[in-house]
């Protein structure tokens, strides 16, 4: 049996279930982890990925397979991350190094684990869009085609969110760093 | 930090901080659990709707087309005779005589004109 996500999708259109679970248990923790960087709160992006799961089986019979189906999926999540109305708050990475670490350059690695968590309180602050589109781009290594096709929009509009992203993060990471030493 | 470096570690930050993180098994379950109950209703696809509204198949529900072809009788049958018309009115013999009692009573004489 073709077990293609395609494939599920026209069972999961014809009402059968067995095959929107399988396609949920296969396609839920890969969103849950865009969900969680986006939105940056574990209990809003387990909302988010229910919320896309239910759209799923309930637009289903109107799912026309002119993308694939892991791009339309990623739209919807990312969709729902943007609409979110509540902003989140902002989950700080693990905190690192409170033990000492024995190990060579363990207090580079900490400094770096620092600058990191700057580097995730900028992201924390930008618009929703510009967020997303890093998330994609620098995390899932998605091309700008790619991330114009998921955010419904140009590839140099999507040109334009990384640019001004980066831009953004570059005022705030500076005054941080400046503050930093 | 001069301004070269801080690029070269804005890009390096960047792929750290938003690489996708491991999967996280324990929040999927509670996901899908929450998935386990009964599904919402499907939205079927818009193009369908023609094929309803051209299914003429009405032999499994005979009862109901001979229920509204009674109601539509019985609607006829009102709309005719009307309601608010007393069964008095509809007497043929009554209304070729020439009309009610306000007739009667305030019909002006055809030879003088007067008014009772």
């Amino acid at each position: 049996m073709d077990d293609s996500d395609e494939a599920l999708m026209a069972r999961v259109a014809r009402g059968d279930e067995r095959a929107f679970r399988e396609l949920a248990g296969r396609h839920l923790p890969p969103m849950l982890g865009l969900a969680r960087r986006i939105l940056g709160n574990a209990a809003d992006a387990e909302d988010v990925a229910q919320e896309a799961m239910l759209r799923v089986w309930t637009y289903a019979p109107r799912w026309r397979p002119l993308a694939r189906f892991r791009t339309w999926l990623t739209r919807v999540v990312v969709n729902l991350c943007i609409d979110r109305k509540r902003r989140a708050p902002w989950v700080e990475l693990e905190a690192a190094g409170e033990i000492i670490d024995p190990a060579p350059h363990a207090g580079a690695k900490a400094e770096r684990d620092e600058r990191d968590r700057m580097v995730a309180a900028g992201i924390a602050q930008l618009p929703a869009r510009q967020r997303a589109a890093i998330m994609l781009t620098y995390g899932d290594g998605m091309s700008n085609s790619q991330v114009a096709e998921i955010l419904d929009t140009s590839v140099s509009a999507v040109e334009t969110l990384l640019v001004r992203g980066k831009q953004n993060l570059r005022r705030t990471l500076g005054r941080l760093i400046d503050e930093d030493r | 930090m001069n301004k070269d470096q801080f690029e070269v570690f804005l890009e390096d930050a960047l792929k750290r901080v938003s690489k996708a993180p491991a999967d996280d098994t324990a929040a999927a379950e509670r996901v899908l659990k929450r998935l386990s109950g009964p599904l919402p209703r499907q939205k079927m696809p818009l193009w369908r709707l023609p094929n309803v509204l051209l299914d003429w198949q009405f032999a499994p529900a005979w009862p109901r087309v001979a229920a509204l072809a009674c109601c539509a009788m019985l609607g006829f049958a009102v709309g005719i005779a009307g309601l608010d018309r007393q069964l008095v009115y509809s007497d043929p013999a009554y209304v070729a005589g020439g009309g009610g009692l306000g007739t009667i009573i305030f019909e002006p004489d055809p030879l003088t004109g007067a008014r009772p």
